[in-house]
């Protein structure tokens, strides 16, 4: 029983993780109309590099981020402007993005090799903190990730609702061509945006450097999870992904202590086609940008 | 002769002439290993077309040729390998397992009225690690120790093993890509190129959408099952990191966005240059760098090429035929490489090279006396229209 609390508690905060990763596919895709799979090559491309940076000039993990979210927005933003000049519809983002994908999987296959790349505990100060709750642990590097997927889900809420940047951002997802009309610069908007989505996965790759253990085969094991969360929470919906997130960490947690951890990918399969059967349009429907 | 009849006169030919190869190895003495590279060609055919069933002719895009291809591997690893059934017995089942599957994907999926184009290929994009993870859970199927395949006894007709692997997979590359065509040019086709279009105009229009992307779905998985059944003897070591990767999908993508996907032979040309080219990057020693090139190709493809260079090669087959055989014999008579093979590949890149460098060419060319002589009549046609939207 204990460990089945254990397990729940880590699922929630694991959740947060997972929907910090599905808050930038979502956003692209619900508002830019671009399913960017290089998201997850992203993500684990900035956890190689917040390794390398931390071991190299055993800086603390943590403050990396400070260089890794600027250079991904840059990376993103750019990525943006290629997609604009060549444009890009949906069914192309779909074969460029899995092109880049492969790219960054082969490179960093190739810097990194396929061995297990962990930050040592020497100087990772996170990796065995943990606080406890009665006999629950929370480890540290999770709880600092779900705190912020919960700051920039609630950040990225009211900027979508109550600023001028939101507006057009949700006027773009509407109708790109009415919003162009009426004076919005629809790709600069887009710009912006796609830089955004993107230091969302850098931020998103800091945690899993501090918490995990890096190989490359990590990004393709996200697909799964991740898209269920981006489908249950809703497209371009901030708030549904990170309940989503929670959703299916704790099915995925609970079911890890019930049938051990191989059966995670499964449970979240089947909470992915019971929600594409039953709530296709995700958990919350209002206030969403798509 | 119409069409239709000199198309399969066509495939008639190619079997009977293909089919004869392997025994002309003898007294023709090429490499052995030719006849293996034909038949890895004749894999990835079958792989391409089947894949072009479905996305070239209906647009949804899918990822799951790699959990197709998975299943039908894993069908016959598990019945001949672990169980002992006769090979023949068990590969109509890999191919019928893997169309369930897909069947049963599409049950879910294509039924949502929104987005289920997008949803579809992120779906069918998990569905090759969910299987994979099934595979690890169960050992009744791998539970991760892997099936040995070597040394499975093939029926006597078949030759040895090479030539049963060569006409195993000739055969259903041909049948795939004979369906292909004969879904092309039929009402379903037709159907099916509506749904690409436009699906709700499509439906409205009487296609019964549901069901035709249903039958294209079915025919994928089924004709991707059987080869990966057939290719799980080429493999020897069955192991679930092996089977279920993104290579399959990857490589189908690519071979059909570079041969084209509208039309049924696109995916045969990308298969057959594809296979020629990595061939050639893996046995110069550089497989690592393989994926990479590939990757920034399919990029580049995707971003360049409107639609695949088979229907140029078609249209201008003379400046085609003339620039393969012209490099083909300058690459034979100079003696560069040491194997026909990669003379092919020479010839193949840079009929390829002449197909989309000619494009711009020729655009710039017709551009320009177009501004030299009086003004086109203004006729507004749809194709412009669209561009423009």
């Amino acid at each position: 029983m204990e460990l089945l609390a254990q397990g729940i508690a880590s699922g929630v905060l694991i959740g947060g993780l997972y929907a910090l990763m599905a808050l930038g596919l979502s956003l692209s895709w619900g508002a830019l109309k671009i399913i960017n799979l290089a998201h997850f090559s992203f993500i684990l491309l900035s956890a190689y590099l917040v390794y390398q940076l931390t071991v190299s000039y055993e800086v603390d993990p943590l403050l990396t981020t400070i260089i890794v979210v600027p250079l991904f927005f840059v990376v993103g933003a750019l990525m943006q402007v290629l997609f604009h000049l060549a444009n890009v519809d949906e069914f192309k983002s779909l074969i460029v993005s899995f092109g880049i994908f492969i790219i960054l999987q082969s490179l960093m296959r190739t810097i990194w090799s396929a061995d297990f790349r962990r930050i040592g505990s020497d100087l990772n100060p996170y990796e065995t903190e943990s606080i406890f709750i009665g006999n629950i642990a929370l480890p540290l590097p999770q709880l600092v990730a779900f705190g912020a997927a919960v700051l920039i889900a609630a950040a990225m809420s009211l900027l979508l609702s109550r600023s001028y940047f939101g507006k057009a951002v949700r006027a773009v997802a509407q109708d790109a061509d009415m919003a162009r009309a009426f004076g919005i610069d629809s790709r600069r908007v887009a710009v912006i945006l796609s830089g955004l989505t993107t230091a969302f996965s850098a931020l998103a790759g800091v945690f899993i450097a501090v918490g995990q253990t890096l190989f490359p085969g990590l990004a393709v094991s996200w697909f799964g999870i991740v898209f269920s969360v981006v489908i249950l929470g809703g497209l371009g919906h901030t708030v549904g992904a990170l309940t989503a997130g929670v959703t299916v960490g704790v099915a995925a947690g609970a079911s890890a202590v019930i049938w051990g951890p191989l059966a995670a990918p499964l449970v979240t399969f089947v909470i992915l086609i019971a929600a594409l059967l039953f709530r296709p349009e995700g958990l919350i429907t209002s206030r969403s940008v798509a | 002769m119409t069409q239709r009849a000199r198309v399969l006169v066509g495939f008639a030919v190619t079997l009977v002439i293909l089919g004869f190869l392997p025994g002309l190895q003898e007294t023709m003495q090429f490499p052995r290993f030719y006849v293996i590279f034909l038949f890895t060609v004749f894999f990835w055919v079958a792989q391409a077309s089947s894949w072009n069933i479905l996305t070239g002719f209906s647009g949804y895009f899918s990822f799951g040729q790699g959990a197709w291809y998975g299943i039908g591997v894993y069908t016959v690893a598990v019945l001949v390998g672990k169980r002992g059934l006769p090979f023949m017995a068990a590969l109509p089942l890999a191919g019928l397992a893997a169309g369930a599957a897909g069947l049963g994907l599409g049950l879910v999926v294509f039924r949502l009225r929104r987005l289920s184009g997008e949803i579809f290929a992120l779906t069918t994009l998990a569905v090759a690690f969910v299987l994979a993870s099934v595979a690890r859970l169960t050992t009744a199927i791998d539970g991760g120790t892997g099936i040995f395949m070597t040394g499975t006894p093939l029926p006597e007709f078949l030759g040895d093993f090479t030539t049963a692997m060569y006409r195993l997979t000739l055969v259903i590359a041909l049948a795939t890509v004979l369906v292909a065509f004969l879904i092309h040019d039929s009402r379903l086709g037709w159907g099916l190129f509506s749904i690409r279009d436009d699906e709700p105009v499509a439906g409205g229009l009487g296609v019964p959408v549901f069901r035709e992307k249903m039958i294209a779905l079915g025919t994928n998985a089924f004709f991707a099952g059987l080869i990966g059944g057939v290719w799980s003897l080429q493999l020897g070591f069955v192991t679930i990191d092996d089977v279920f990767n993104i290579r399959v999908p990857l490589f189908v993508i690519l071979m059909s966005v570079l041969g084209g996907m509208g039309h049924w032979m696109g995916p045969v040309v990308g298969a057959v240059i594809i296979t020629t080219l990595s061939d050639r990057l893996n046995s110069a020693g550089l497989a690592d760098v393989n994926q990479i090139i590939i990757g920034s190709l399919l990029v580049v493809l995707a971003l360049a090429v409107r639609e695949g260079v088979y229907v140029r090669m078609r249209d201008r087959w003379v400046t085609t035929a003339g620039t393969f055989i012209g490099v083909l014999a300058l690459v034979v008579v100079l003696d560069v490489n040491d194997s026909l093979i990669s003379d092919f590949a020479f010839a193949m890149v840079a009929t390829v090279v002449v197909m989309l460098v000619s494009e711009r060419v020729w655009d710039l060319v017709r551009g320009r006396g177009r501004s030299k002589g009086p003004p086109p009549p203004e006729v507004p046609s749809a194709d412009l229209a669209e561009t423009s939207a």
